[in-house]
């Protein structure tokens, strides 16, 4: 193993100021965050962020014993500062600063002008009507800062007649048309349910607008304003189909499991409750090592299944052959038969899977981090890896309005009884004060 | 402090492309919109193997129709080259030597085995960030296990809370697990890019697919944290899984609401029924957690969704404030009026097609000195060999002719 060397992260350096909400933001800043920047959030205790940090700021523990699984708090207690405790916020803000300022007056809106004249990148993905309501735009941005990169992303960008409509990843999806190409054969849309890939295609697409962004700067010496619209960013995830309507007038149709090619292809129930194997079979040859994995060889020369458009046309039969033998299986041993035969074939992974798996065990892929408000968990590490970096997580998800003192007293200058003074004006604080 | 101004983000950086199929190909496409010189080399004769890949123009197939390859491979240059003869991997060590970065998806170990391993490379070009995209990636015991785009999504985990409760977990659609690491690929050259610039050394980039959905925030990243909370498994939500949340049924379609019991007494305005929010059990978030408060609800939605259009629906919805879409396909996208306005479609000529309408750029500059250039169409099958080998390598035509011959390009 040649030892990695050291040297610095590609973002050290770079300070973000971050206003980001729910999750297609701040997964932009989780990227940034983990390679190097600092990534101070920029909250108020004037203001419950919903979704952000919670849907509603001080749930009961009955409530929080009915919330989905998908927004828990540690042993289903909110505990003092619920705010603190929520996964769907501690899920991305590893690595990042908490600072807290009323930005509504302008005596908040000064103390964000003196930090944006000491940082490099502003970021917000918010309804513009919400910015226009603590005066954040390009125009008075750049000029505290010309020099400065800022990214908005609101979902269906800054114009137009849907610039303030209020949606999450999964309604952006279904205006972009997502949901017209996927879905249960022969079913209605109800049944479809919803995908947020919208917002992980957003913060991907905004990291690499940032990355971009300090790249500008760095060479011509001034910022730059980008837009992201993150329902435009996810249009393009389904550029191929959009073509096939736009040059053939063509509306693909939804396949559920099924590839346009490929046969058989599924998922398939297997032994034990909501466990299931996907498979693909790609050649003529896996597919006659399926067929000896299932003990059914006399189907493997089988004239019926010999190619791809025969067993196209033979899906459904395929189909039921493969969960008799699937029903019988533990879905991990099975993932193993088939990769072994060389067959693509993984678990539908759920959270058990996942912390238990050994390739993303020997990958480094979890990150153990201690937290007051939470105590100690594992956290996705990098989305990926590099061959020259040594890096881990500096810190798990700050406690809102955490690093208040660092914000004020390190980087504004503060003494402490101006500190105390903006205390008392409801600009900082670690309790929100509504 | 400027040392060279740029139009664009992205340019002059220089991009070897060895990428084929989807997420490689949608990662260059990416740099190449923001101003990157995009190469891409592809086998003589043969080409990317998303030539072959549907849908085709007119539905007929051929290596320069298909509209997968035709909209990944906007903006950049095809140069062909035979890397099974050594020439041909000559010709590309050349092109490296001076390149910004060097993005491929081969399997593992095939760069090795063609001598262009990184630890060879980074001795020629100590700057050159070289990213490589695979389906588990390069290390771990599933290095060499195959997957497709659906075993990738599986494994990835979000499925799992994908489709519906009775059925099986259900696959995303399209190309977009594919997709979705190319952004993510590009996100990760384009940093490692800055890195490079700032401390003079390159870097390798080892992104898998696997492990790209996995760190996903589309729901799995805020599971696997909710897991370690409470020890819960995740599967697929009822559609009405939280209060006012849904898919419904309208005159002519389908429309989407995410509310909650916090934000319910918008969606109670919404639909007339705000006299709910006075009687106990509605009267604060707490009571309206309550599950039995989702079906009496229910009750209320369904018949007011029944009666409007998902436009209806739609302006009511921001009207009120209430978290909402509409489902659309194509057609309706193409014909929105928001999507027109911010000219998110222009049309691009090919020489197959004749213009056709792509969707625009994922994200847009604001330069006060330049428009976004218009994109080229994707390129014919060594399209730009000649050109490109002249430009960069100084080769000229006796010699171009000669290495035609020898089936190199």
């Amino acid at each position: 193993m040649v030892s990695k060397n050291s040297s610095k992260l590609p973002l050290e350096g770079l300070r973000i100021l971050d206003l980001t909400v729910v999750w297609a933001g701040p997964y932009a800043t989780q990227i940034f965050g983990d390679w190097g920047a600092e990534v101070i959030r920029v909250e108020s205790i004037k203001h419950f962020p919903s979704t952000t940090r919670g849907m509603v700021m001080r749930p009961t523990k009955k409530m929080v014993s009915q919330i989905g699984s998908l927004s828990a708090y540690p042993d289903r207690d909110p505990g003092d500062r619920p705010w603190n405790r929520v996964a769907s916020f501690n899920a991305h803000a590893r690595n990042k600063k908490s600072m807290t300022v009323d930005m509504t007056n302008e005596e908040g809106q000064e103390i964000f002008d003196e930090l944006l004249r000491i940082s490099d990148i502003v970021i917000e993905n918010n309804v513009p009507v919400s910015m226009d309501r603590i005066n954040v735009n390009w125009e008075r941005v750049s000029k505290v800062n010309p020099n400065i990169v800022m990214l908005r992303m609101p979902g269906f960008g800054l114009d137009g007649p849907y610039a303030d409509y209020r949606t999450f990843g999964s309604h952006m999806a279904g205006v972009v048309g997502h949901y017209s190409v996927m879905g249960y054969k022969d079913e209605s849309p109800d049944m479809t349910g919803n995908t947020l890939t919208a917002d992980a295609a957003g913060g991907a697409g905004a990291a690499l607008a940032l990355a971009a962004g300090v790249r500008y700067r760095r060479k011509n010496g001034k910022g730059i304003f980008i837009e992201i619209a993150t329902a435009e960013n996810f249009a393009s995830y389904l550029g191929d189909g959009i073509l096939d309507y736009t040059m053939n007038g063509h509306q693909q149709e939804p396949l559920g499991n099924r590839h346009i090619v490929y046969a058989p292809q599924g998922v398939y129930k297997c032994k034990g409750e909501d466990r299931w194997i996907s498979l693909s079979i790609t050649s003529n040859e896996q597919w006659e090592r399926l067929c000896v994995l299932m003990e059914c060889e006399d189907l493997a020369l089988d004239k019926r299944f010999d190619s791809e458009l025969a067993r196209q046309k033979e899906h459904d039969f395929i189909d039921e052959l493969i969960e008799k033998w699937s029903l019988q299986k533990d879905a991990q041993i099975a993932m193993h038969e088939l990769q072994d035969s060389g067959i693509a074939a993984g678990v539908v992974m759920n959270e058990a899977d996942a912390f238990a798996d050994p390739h993303l065990e020997s990958r480094g892929f979890w990150e153990q981090l201690e937290g007051v408000d939470t105590g100690s968990n594992l956290y996705t590490s990098t989305l990926w890896t590099t061959e020259e970096l040594e890096r881990s997580h500096k810190w798990g998800p700050p406690r809102l309005g955490e690093d208040n003192e660092y914000v004020y007293k390190e980087l504004l200058g503060f003494t402490d009884n101006k500190y105390k003074e903006f205390e008392n004006k409801g600009h900082i604080g670690m309790d929100y004060d509504i | 402090m400027a040392n060279g101004n740029v139009l664009l983000p992205m340019s002059g950086v220089k991009v070897i492309d060895l990428t084929w199929h989807l997420a490689g190909p949608f990662a260059t496409r990416l740099l190449a919109d923001y101003g990157a010189d995009v190469i891409k080399i592809e086998r003589p004769k043969i080409g990317d193997p998303a030539r072959n890949m549907p849908p085709f123009f007119q539905n007929d197939p051929g290596i320069e129709r298909s509209g997968l390859f035709m909209f990944l491979n906007t903006n950049k240059k095809s140069v062909t080259l035979n890397l099974k003869k050594p020439k041909g991997i000559d010709i590309l060590i050349e092109l490296i030597r001076d390149a910004d970065i060097l993005i491929e998806n081969f399997s593992p170990r095939v760069m090795d085995s063609l001598g262009l391993g990184y630890e060879f490379l980074k001795t020629i070009n100590p700057k050159l960030v070289m990213t490589s995209i695979s389906n588990f990636g390069s290390e771990g015991p599933y290095k060499d296990w195959k997957a497709t785009e659906l075993t990738t999504y599986a494994m990835g985990g979000a499925m799992i809370n994908t489709g519906h409760p009775e059925k099986p977990p259900l696959y995303i659609g399209a190309h977009i697990p594919g997709f979705h690491v190319g952004t993510v690929a590009s996100a990760a050259t384009a940093i490692s890019l800055l890195g490079a610039d700032a401390n003079g050394k390159g870097d390798h980039i080892d992104i898998g697919a696997f492990p790209v959905w996995m760190g996903a925030i589309d729901r799995r990243q805020s599971y696997l944290m909710s897991h370690q909370y409470t020890g819960d498994i995740s599967s697929r939500p009822w559609p009405a899984s939280a209060l006012g949340t849904g898919i419904w049924q309208c005159t002519d379609g389908f429309f989407m609401t995410a509310v909650g019991a916090g934000l319910f007494p918008r969606m109670a305005r919404m639909i007339g029924a705000e006299y709910l929010l006075e009687q106990d059990g509605w009267h604060d978030a707490a009571a309206r957690s309550n599950p039995d408060r989702i079906d009496e609800s229910i009750a209320l939605i369904v018949p007011w969704m029944l009666e409007r259009s998902k436009a209806e629906a739609r302006d009511a919805a921001q009207k009120y404030g209430v978290y909402g879409g509409p489902v659309n396909n194509f057609e309706d996208l193409i014909e929105d009026p928001h999507f027109k306005e911010r000219n998110f479609f222009s049309k691009l000529s090919h020489p197959e097609t004749g213009e056709v309408n792509y969707p625009s750029f994922s994200f847009n500059l604001h330069l006060e000195d330049t428009d976004m250039p218009e994109r080229t169409h994707a390129p014919l099958l060594g399209q730009h060999t000649s050109e490109i080998l002249e430009e960069y390598l100084g080769i000229k035509e006796q010699e171009l002719t000669n290495l035609y011959q020898q089936e190199v390009i």
